[in-house]
């Protein structure tokens, strides 16, 4: 057991290096360069939101970016490694298949949380500098938005297991987006009267609801975000992820390279 | 020699670039209103485009509001103001909390040309929708009765509004008396003073400020020419004659006052009626 995971840690830092190697964390300068340009900026434009549009362009930057890194890095984490042919000698070596998929995962999901840390850092700095006040709330939405980067990785690694790197791609971004629309999925009978009932609430339990992971128009406006809301999120999060990994594990295990 | 062939074309050509650009400068205009054109006209469908970023999108709408207004109102020829309902709508659907933009929205709808677009029944509606939108906001309450007075000149209807506003938690104590002195006098310029003295105490510094300071001075300067009819009324009764000029009042030793509103502009007198009226080419001149 210590050594199994001692193995998932070591590909974890791996793959954390690779990706810091394959310049993901760039996307970090990009974000210091918008939020010096909005803080500068945003005062003359917006007339008196200038808080709010700085908090709404960073918490954005975070969810999109971290989006983007978590489809398209965990796709490529699996299936270009199989496209590649570069996973076989790492199967080759003393290390399941399982503790492969798992440490890919954590490599991962560490380098969201390190992104999503320094954008929060450089949030917080431009909001110091132009002289606003340095807000705990908004720490809220980026745990949220991180649980659902997580829940992101998951679902690619998933896909990536049972297709290509496009398709995984394509079909990662659509259940995302699917997620993101959950409430247009429950009241879908009110768009398409001939829809069935039952079709509609399975799909609402199927789809992973990403608006749950969505606070960033709450701490905007300084509602507070309840530690139990928090914390059912958190419980909601960790159950989608354990499923579709073990889902994922499964399909990875039981997959033919030959 | 390609370096220096490709030197010498830079060195003759790229002068041709400033040079030209002035020269388009010259007969376009150097600051060219942008063609404005709005693709999606329903908030709904804008906010279908952007799930999870809403916020943002309302961000980016509004700031895009704000920049038509501004720019239409200083460089367009054509200043009906066309997409400024549409982009507070679609601003409004995307974040229905951004209260800046009910309020800002409704007074780029509401003033009257030059400032704004002159259609106060449409910023009444934005408000309307506000208030409707955000049932906790007693501010939005007061300025949709506000605007039904000032540009509806409806005091039943303001006063009806503010008694609303008066209920809601947290209100300022003076709605509730605000309202009953509405409804008790009907409407006149004093309630139309101190409705532009709240919205200018209120307002933040910047658009909103400014304008309600110059609602106030031109309530001001409405109460100066009207001292000043009164001025040629007295003139009339020492001397038996109206003045021929406003300038004789003072001699005559009824007016110590200045001749002109705060803008510079000097008082319209008409010597037929002996009526002193803000002149039409002054700033602080508004239709009744």
């Amino acid at each position: 057991m210590g050594r199994g995971l001692s193995r998932v840690a070591a590909v974890a830092a791996n793959t954390f290096r690779e990706t810091v190697r394959e310049r993901v964390l760039y996307n970090l300068v990009f974000f210091a360069i918008l939020m010096t340009a909005s803080g500068l900026l945003l005062g003359q434009l917006s007339i008196r939101q200038d808080e709010k549009i700085l908090i709404d362009i960073g918490l954005g930057a975070i969810d999109l970016f971290g989006t983007l890194i978590a489809v398209f890095i965990g796709v490529g984490l699996v299936s270009k490694e199989i496209e590649r042919r570069s996973l076989y000698p790492l199967l080759a070596k003393p290390l399941s298949r399982g503790e492969l998929f798992l440490g890919k995962f954590a490599g991962l999901v560490f380098t969201l949380l390190v992104n999503v840390a320094v954008m929060m850092a450089g949030l917080y700095a431009t909001l110091a500098a132009t002289g606003r006040g340095v807000e705990p709330r908004l720490l809220a939405a980026a745990y949220a938005t991180l649980l659902g980067l997580v829940l992101v990785v998951a679902i690619a690694m998933l896909f990536s297991t049972v297709t290509s790197s496009v398709l995984a791609s394509v079909l990662s971004v659509g259940v995302v987006v699917a997620g993101r629309f959950s409430d247009v999925v429950r009241h879908m009978g009110e768009v398409l009267p001939g829809a069935p009932r039952w079709l509609s609430e399975v799909l609402y339990a199927v789809i992973p609801n990403f608006q749950n992971f969505d606070f960033k128009d709450r701490v905007a406006y300084g509602d507070p975000v309840p530690a139990s809301v928090l914390a059912w999120v958190t419980v909601y999060a960790a159950a989608y992820v354990t499923v579709v990994l073990a889902v994922g594990l499964a399909s990875f295990q039981s997959r033919d390279f030959q | 020699m390609k370096r220096r062939w490709a030197g010498a074309i830079v060195a003759v050509v790229f002068p041709l670039v400033p040079w030209s650009q002035s020269r388009i400068d010259t007969d376009v205009g150097e600051f060219r209103a942008q063609q404005e054109v709005l693709y999606l006209w329903s908030g709904d469908h804008v906010k279908r485009l952007f799930p999870g970023f809403e916020g943002l999108a309302a961000d980016v709408y509004w700031l895009r509001t704000v920049q038509y207004f501004g720019g239409t109102r200083l460089y367009a020829r054509d200043k009906s103001f066309e997409l400024l309902r549409p982009l507070i709508e679609i601003t409004t659907t995307l974040d229905p909390r951004l209260e800046i933009a009910y309020r800002y929205g409704a007074v780029f709808l509401s003033e009257r040309p030059p400032i704004g677009a002159g259609r106060p029944r449409e910023g009444i509606e934005v408000l309307s929708r506000g208030a409707a939108r955000n049932p906790d906001s007693w501010r939005l309450r007061q300025e949709l009765g506000f605007f039904h007075f000032l540009y509806l000149h409806d005091a039943h209807r303001a006063a009806a509004v503010l008694e609303e506003a008066s209920t809601i938690p947290g209100a300022a104590f003076w709605l509730r008396t605000f309202a009953a002195s509405l409804l008790a006098q009907g409407g006149d310029r004093e309630a139309s003073r101190r409705m532009w003295r709240q919205m200018f105490e209120q307002a933040e510094a910047g658009i909103l400020k400014e304008n309600a300071r110059l609602q106030l001075r031109i309530l001001d300067a409405r109460d100066a020419a009207d001292d000043l009819t009164a001025a040629v009324a007295e003139f009339e009764r020492r001397h038996g004659r109206r003045p021929e000029r406003l300038d004789e009042l003072v001699r005559g030793g009824v007016w110590r006052g200045p001749l002109a509103d705060t803008a510079g502009v000097p008082f319209h007198y008409d010597g037929q009626t002996g009526r002193v009226t803000v002149a039409t080419e002054s700033p602080l001149w508004r239709p009744r």
